[in-house]
């Protein structure tokens, strides 16, 4: 539910400066922040790769700061930018209610004792 | 002998076809709506169909970015679907364990055509000022089969990694050498 919402900010990125006439940096701004964040809020919909929720971190912050960075001329485009920003971190912070443990999962491949060894040694 | 075929540490098998069907059905749909796209850009047909951008499909499909290659994106991306398709179909439901190798092809073939579909997105309206509904369609295909193709990948890495703990040819384990393969758990 979380990254669907992430998900519905990366599509309003992508049609908000359509809809609201923005200038042509914020436009730019949205159409290249809101596919990124749309799909990493979709790969995120499943436990195996929740994880990466976390790569929305770096765009939502960057949303915060953009409008000065870049110059924005229209303040509604402003407005939509931070209120975005924070919502998308926000949501991408959250943890899904169920998690599964995937036998350690990606960070398992880099330990040097992972915990679906351990269960493979108890299984045997 | 009878093996189980959940990942030790897991709470279900990645591999089973219940998992694997809809990630299968959903790139047979990417290789059908790429391969329509397609047929345009090879003028085997002299339109695409586009509910709500006008003229914005035939802009997208005909720019320079789409024929930056000898063959056209969307042809690509047509080919790119039928290896998901394909990788995604052979093998039985402990291919996480028994064929490594596929799995592992499966999930890199998914994911660039991930990659490069959404890049291609981003250039539509940043390059070109045009949207194309179909393309968008096909973008969002090759999203959302990354999320489900990419844990039995880590069922794999994992198998693999227990191989090497085990000191068990990690390379005959990745083909599936089956004497290696039962060597580890």
């Amino acid at each position: 539910m979380k990254k669907i919402i992430t998900a519905i900010f990366g599509i309003w990125l992508m049609v908000a400066p359509g809809v609201l006439n923005y200038s042509k940096e914020a436009a730019d701004n949205g159409h290249i922040i809101g596919p990124i964040v749309l799909t990493f809020s979709i790969i995120a919909l499943w436990d195996a790769t929740n994880g990466i929720r976390k790569w929305n971190y770096p765009f939502a912050l960057w949303l915060l700061i953009a409008p000065w960075i870049l110059g924005y001329e229209n303040t509604t485009a402003i407005i939509s930018d931070i209120a975005s920003g924070i919502f998308i971190f926000i949501f991408s912070f959250l943890k899904h209610p169920v998690q599964q443990s995937f036998g350690g999962g990606w960070q398992s491949l880099f330990q040097k004792n992972p915990e679906h060894l351990e269960k493979a040694k108890k299984n045997s | 002998m009878e093996r189980n075929n959940i990942p030790p540490g897991w709470q279900y098998n990645p591999s089973t076809w219940s998992q694997r069907i809809p990630i299968i059905i959903l790139a047979f749909v990417g290789v059908g709506v790429a391969g329509y796209l397609s047929l345009y850009q090879f003028e085997l047909i002299n339109t695409v169909w586009e509910p709500f951008f006008g003229n914005d499909s035939i802009k997208i499909l005909n720019s320079k970015i789409s024929h930056i290659l000898p063959i056209p994106d969307a042809a690509l991306g047509a080919f790119g679907y039928l290896v998901d398709a394909v990788t995604g179909i052979i093998g039985g439901k402990n291919r996480w364990r028994n064929m490594p190798w596929i799995v592992i092809i499966f999930g890199l073939a998914v994911g660039p055509l991930g990659f490069v579909s959404v890049l291609l997105v981003v250039f539509q309206p940043v390059l070109f000022s045009a949207w194309c509904t179909l393309c968008l369609v096909s973008a969002v295909i090759s999203i959302a089969m990354i999320g489900p193709a990419m844990d039995e990948m880590l069922a794999s890495l994992q198998y693999m990694q227990r191989a090497k703990h085990a000191k068990v040819s990690m390379w005959k384990v990745f083909w599936g050498v089956k004497s290696e393969v039962l060597k580890v758990t």
